[in-house]
């Protein structure tokens, strides 16, 4: 049986997903080895385009460009899968998703500035434009949680990525929980998967792995409200990372509060 | 049998305890308190009333390698739990692994738990409840059996109970610390110290009729007010000594088909859980999981065991954000009111 064919892809991110993937050192030679990776612009030269078993894409898509190169892999791929939170949720970039109001952030950056390449939009997820079979999330992603994916994905087995939230790796760690003690932790609202490293330093999560499978958004406000948070803050650090994955959640939230007053 | 000790004389027992295995005990950082190792009494904190985790930890860890896979077989992962005792388990704990021994070791041996309970033996310790603690309530705050070795602190002297072979072969490592000298005195002292610590207890919870209230109690909205508040973070779960749900999976290796079949801490709190094949989910409610935890523990359980799944340990209370624990949820039900 010949290796699976793979392909590495960056779009609008910090390309630290790529960079971890390259950080899996000790594995990197099993990767190389099990799969036949035709493009990874940032880990070699001869790269090129053909039918792929698997695309792994990281970042947000955000000109239109982009989404040409996209809908393209999207052809020639028999399963895309979006790496890093940026691909999976939109990243800190796409906070402002349902807000409106694109125009004038564009022109707060770039005035009257023609711009002569691609024409740019709000930034969004890879599954707002195509079909994604799985999400790996992270900021950047997690080596033991990617490599644990990815050995599944090329044996063509069921990977398995936790579901729950950080608070549930927060109690393996034995923490005491940082949001009774009236921090602003996002760690109900966030998908497990980072070993809950900021709480167990007693740093408050920030939510960087996007949102967890059965997020209450509203409890978490309500919670965040009663412990004196501020309404803006507490809007924009759910969104900072939740992106698509909170948007509505987030604008249906405020609609009600705004009909309550 | 009760043996009598004086308090000055446990860390000299302890220390020649450890030649049968790890010493850990409850141990504070902080406002953080939990078993840790040790190696020696000064290190532990006896006053601490609860640990985040309750030692079930020890017995069934987060997450473990149950076995190694290739296309040979398999080899379990067994062999390399270290002897360990474990020093300061209060009665509500004692109750807890007991549940989960009736849980792993009955009807379905657990080999991985069996040998992790084999290779630990419990030394429990009086305690003084603090407001959230509520074994009172539930009937755990004294407890006869399920230890090797029980410490009463009488203040002057502890009372020592024996309560396995394996306990009494500590207590022989060290006879001369021990005495069977009991008299008028230390037996009106100990009658006096349970009326004392039941008098401790602030919580005014109260289980009585808790089966009948959930029949009542099934369709109450209550359940769905508790869901708006509900942060599904899984939390209570987690820190619950009779709560023993777990996930399995298989960890690979790139390129071949050797891996691993590690086992987690898994809730019913999470909508995954009850998912099944064909993708149905029996709790896709957030209301309904809520609703089948606490009947659980405090209805379902009694109608099998004739007592409830709950040790009164509080944790759920110190643990969950937005207060729904078994506290709130049981007065929530009585007042048909979800407190604020």
């Amino acid at each position: 049986m010949s290796s699976p064919k793979v392909g590495f892809y960056g779009f609008t991110g910090c390309a630290g997903d790529q960079l971890m993937v390259l950080n899996c050192e000790d594995r990197l030679v099993d990767l190389f080895g099990a799969t036949e990776i035709l493009s990874f612009a940032m880990a070699k030269s001869d790269n090129h385009d053909g039918e792929l078993d698997v695309a792994f894409v990281e970042g947000s898509i955000s000109t239109e460009e982009q989404l040409e190169h996209l809908k393209d892999i999207r052809k020639r791929s028999k399963m895309l899968v979006a790496i890093g939170t940026c691909a999976c949720w939109g990243g800190p970039q796409a906070m402002k998703l349902e807000e409106g109001g694109y125009e004038e952030r564009y022109k707060k950056v770039y005035g009257n500035a023609s711009i002569e390449l691609s024409k740019a939009f709000e930034a969004q997820p890879v599954d707002a434009f195509v079909k994604v079979e799985m999400k790996i999330p992270g900021c950047p992603i997690d080596k033991t949680e990617f490599l644990s994916a990815v050995t599944k994905v090329v044996a063509g087995r069921h990977p398995y990525l936790y579901k729950f939230p950080v608070c549930t790796e927060c109690k393996w760690k034995e923490n005491p929980c940082i949001l009774t003690e009236g921090k602003f932790c996002a760690g109900p609202l966030t998908k497990a998967g980072c070993g809950a490293v900021c709480p167990s330093h007693n740093i408050p999560c920030v939510g960087c792995w996007g949102p967890t499978d059965d997020l209450n958004v509203s409890a978490e406000y309500n919670l965040l409200r009663e412990k004196g948070y501020d309404v803006d803050e507490i809007v924009k650090k759910i969104k900072k990372f939740g992106g698509a994955g909170v948007a509505k959640m987030v604008k249906e939230l405020s609609a009600k509060k705004e009909a309550k007053k | 049998m009760i043996l009598k000790m004086k308090k000055e004389d446990l860390s000299a027992f302890l220390e020649s305890a450890k030649e049968w295995g790890e010493l850990w005990g409850p141990t504070r950082k902080g406002d953080k308190v939990a078993f840790e190792k040790v190696d020696a009494l000064s290190q532990m904190d006896l006053k601490a009333t609860r640990t985040i985790i309750p030692p079930k930890k020890f017995l069934y860890p987060p997450r473990f390698t149950m076995f190694d896979f290739d296309d040979g077989g398999y080899v379990e992962r067994t062999g390399e739990v270290p002897n360990r005792i474990l020093f300061g388990i209060h009665p509500c704990d004692t109750h807890g692994i007991q549940t989960m021994d009736k849980m792993f070791l009955e009807e379905y041996k657990d080999p991985y738990y069996a040998e992790r309970r084999e290779k630990t033996l419990l030394l429990g310790h009086s305690c003084i409840p603090d407001e959230k603690c509520m074994c009172s309530a539930t009937d755990t705050e004294f407890i006869a059996e399920g230890f090797d070795l029980f410490f009463t602190d009488l203040k002057m002297f502890y009372l020592v109970w024996v309560g396995s072979s394996r306990g009494h072969d500590l207590v022989q490592m060290r006879p001369e610390l021990f005495n069977r000298d009991i008299g008028k005195d230390d037996i009106i002292n100990y009658t006096e110290y349970r009326s004392w610590k039941s008098s401790q207890f602030t919580s005014k919870v109260d289980f009585t009729g808790m089966p009948d209230i959930f029949e009542l109690g099934y369709n109450s909205p209550v359940w769905d007010e508790l869901a708006e508040k509900c942060l599904s973070c899984g939390q209570c779960t987690m820190v619950c000594p009779t709560c023993n749900c777990y996930n399995v999976v298989d960890e690979v290796e790139l390129g071949t088909i050797d891996g691993t079949r590690d086992r987690f801490w898994d809730s019913c709190m999470f909508r995954e859980y009850s998912v099944v094949a064909g993708g149905h989910n029996f709790r896709d409610r957030r209301a309904d999981r809520l609703k089948l935890w606490y009947t659980h523990k405090l209805q379902a359980y009694i109608g099998e065991f004739g007592e409830p799944a709950c040790v009164g340990c509080g944790r759920c209370v110190a643990t969950c954000p937005v207060d729904i624990n078994v506290v709130s949820v049981s007065k929530a039900l009585k007042e048909q009111e979800v407190g604020k």
